[in-house]
């Protein structure tokens, strides 16, 4: 491929222009500061992933944008069902990763000073770390397929959910067409001891207080208000749908050579979404998808739990309620509109989140007025926030950003982060943070992310979201 | 340990070098286990890891995704690999060491086949490796 031709088209978008062999355009949010975050390497994927069969639309990829393997991470691509792909690389290794928030009725004033110990309880109560496993919530082989099939409704079934949890979740929590025969042996093996657990890397819960209200009528509709307390959980399929991804990325780079697919990146091997390998691939996706739904409603069980021993109340009575919970790595047949009409397309999004405006049909009628709530998590010293999906989203195939973006590689932040105390410095800002390991810490500093205020600007700048509130960390854990 | 790690932004990368294919295989092997933190200085497991490929790229994906497996998934701690048998295609290799339920170092969610490729020049073989982690 020639050097790539790169223009911006107004203040909040790049486009890569289409050139041999693109079959389409590259498009980019960003401003001016995220711009200049953007390498060659990044711009590379976005035009890498514009050369895959039956691509819709731009190759488009999210504010937080950063260099992955395969897809670029921030990435989003439609595919035609007709002649179009799926790639597990486009969706990623932990299938499903995604983040919930758990409102309360708390303000920051009814912990106080026992943040410390609120969160301690926490760090005992939820299993985080490398490798770390539930032996409480450990299921049998029967059971775990209902965990696959069923996800988060699996969780409700068996009590650890109410009901009123499934209208918050993408997907009322459960992909369909969820079929176990299509998982491996390894990929049960390596997931099944790892249910109701948090996971290490940049899997975090986090408590938040609502620091500022953006659009107080949807702040009223999603029950936020200023001061408020809410919970934050970012986890996904585990181990799980680490060997699910990497089974059928083997298998599908012997099928890419068989359908004739040039790949520029052998992580890009992908089938027609038609074949028995894309068929296969979905399936098994599912099931690992909707085993990141049950895992991250166990750990909002945990999370309730702890909170009612703590304070001495119902989770109830607290008013512990699922806001959202949303998919961040995820492939799934969504109607989209393109060039005036309506079109069911595998929706690739890597590192990106679903936004549906208002009047959605698929919302649920708590969001029907505000548009789906979209979930930003920043770093850990900075800010998060909270938007809802609005009009322009139909241009991104109803996606938005899923977080700030990492600007330096792990092993870049571990070495900046040699001689400091991370621990302490968060606490000179009235953030405790608890971690399984030193290192996880380390290679999680703030300065490892992009200023998340500088993606909610771009995206809310093109009009893909609308910002409702904002929050600021108070107390973490990370595996 | 010859490897090196280099930046990848979302991900970790291994640059291994070695005097032949083989010892290529068998130091990439030794580096991914000890970034999981799973060497082990007792020996008192064999172990015999078959693996196959469709070229050389694929093999080595493959071989190190067995081994991330066995550590991470069955508790094996290595002390070293020797490879047995080696084609472009298919390998036949056996590892030493002891089973532990100490946990690992690092999670690695795959061996990628990102950007990967095995150069030989002036008789020294080399491949840059990325991990999702």
């Amino acid at each position: 491929m020639k050097a790539l031709a790169v223009r911006r088209i107004d203040p909040f978008r790049i486009e890569i222009a289409r050139q041999h062999p693109m079959r389409t355009r590259g498009l980019i949010y960003a401003n001016s500061k995220i711009e200049r975050t953007l390498d060659d390497n990044v711009l590379q994927q976005v035009a890498n992933v514009a050369t895959l069969p039956g691509i819709i639309g731009p190759s488009v990829a999210m504010p937080d944008i950063h260099w992955g393997y395969g897809f670029p991470i921030g990435g989003v691509a439609a595919f035609s069902l007709e002649d179009g792909i799926v790639s597990p690389g486009g969706v990623g290794y932990d299938i499903n990763c995604g983040i919930c928030c758990i409102s309360t009725r708390l303000s920051y004033e009814d912990i106080g000073s026992r943040m410390d110990r609120l969160i301690a309880s926490l760090f005992r109560n939820i299993p985080s770390g490398v490798g770390s496993s539930n032996k409480g919530m450990e299921v049998g082989s029967k059971e775990f397929s209902q965990v696959l099939t069923k996800g988060a409704r699996w969780a409700v079934k068996r009590g650890y959910a109410p009901d009123e949890d499934l209208d918050a979740h993408e997907e009322s929590g459960c992909i369909q067409g969820a079929d176990p025969d299509c998982v491996s042996r390894k990929a049960i093996e390596r997931g099944q001891p790892q249910l109701g657990t948090l996971g290490s890397g940049n899997h975090f819960l986090e408590l938040d207080r609502v620091d500022m209200i953006l659009d107080r009528e949807k702040a009223d509709a999603f029950g936020l208000f200023e001061g408020q307390v809410v919970v934050l959980v970012h986890t996904g399929s585990r181990g799980m749908g680490h060997q699910v991804c990497d089974d059928y990325v083997h298998s599908m780079v012997s099928a890419a050579s068989r359908y004739g697919i040039e790949l520029p990146d052998r992580q890009l091997a992908c089938a027609p979404v038609k074949s028995r390998e894309g068929r296969e691939y979905l399936s098994a996706m599912a099931c690992a998808a909707n085993f990141a739904f049950a895992n991250r409603e166990l750990i909002t069980f945990l999370v309730r739990q702890t909170f009612e021993e703590f304070f001495k109340k119902s989770y109830g009575h607290l008013g512990m309620q699922l806001l959202y919970d949303c998919c961040h790595n995820i492939a799934k047949m969504e109607r989209i509109t393109w060039e005036g009409s309506e079109v069911t397309a595998c929706i690739h999004r890597k590192g990106a989140t679903r936004s549906l405006p208002p009047g959605d049909k698929r919302l649920p009628v708590r969001f029907a007025r505000t548009g789906q709530p979209v979930l930003v998590p920043g770093d850990m010293g900075r800010m998060s926030y909270i938007l809802a999906g609005s009009d322009n989203a139909s241009e991104t195939f109803y996606s938005a950003c899923h977080g700030a973006g990492r600007l330096l590689s792990r092993h870049e932040a571990k070495k900046r982060s040699r001689g400091r105390e991370i621990i302490q410095e968060l606490l000179r800002k009235d953030i405790h943070a608890m971690a399984a390991s030193r290192s996880t810490l380390a290679e999680e500093i703030p300065d490892a992310y992009k200023d998340v205020s500088d993606v909610v600007d771009t995206i809310t700048g093109a009009g893909i979201a609308k910002a409702v509130a904002r929050l600021k960390p108070l107390a973490m854990i990370k595996g | 340990m010859p490897y090196t790690l280099i930046d990848h932004t979302a991900d970790l990368g291994m640059r291994v070098s070695a005097p032949t294919v083989i010892a290529l295989f068998e130091e990439a092997a030794l580096a991914l286990v000890d970034i999981m933190g799973g060497r082990s200085s007792l020996g008192t497991t064999r172990l015999t890891i078959e693996v196959q490929g469709i070229d050389r790229v694929d093999l080595l994906v493959r071989w190190l995704q067995e081994i991330l497996y066995l550590v991470e998934v069955r508790g094996l701690r290595i002390r070293g690999f020797e490879i047995l048998y080696f084609q472009d295609t298919e390998l036949r290799a056996e590892a030493e060491g002891a089973y532990s339920r100490e946990p690992l170092e690092a999670e690695i969610k795959a061996v990628t086949y990102h950007n990967l490729q095995i150069r030989e020049i002036d008789n020294v073989w080399a491949a840059t490796i990325i991990l999702d982690t």
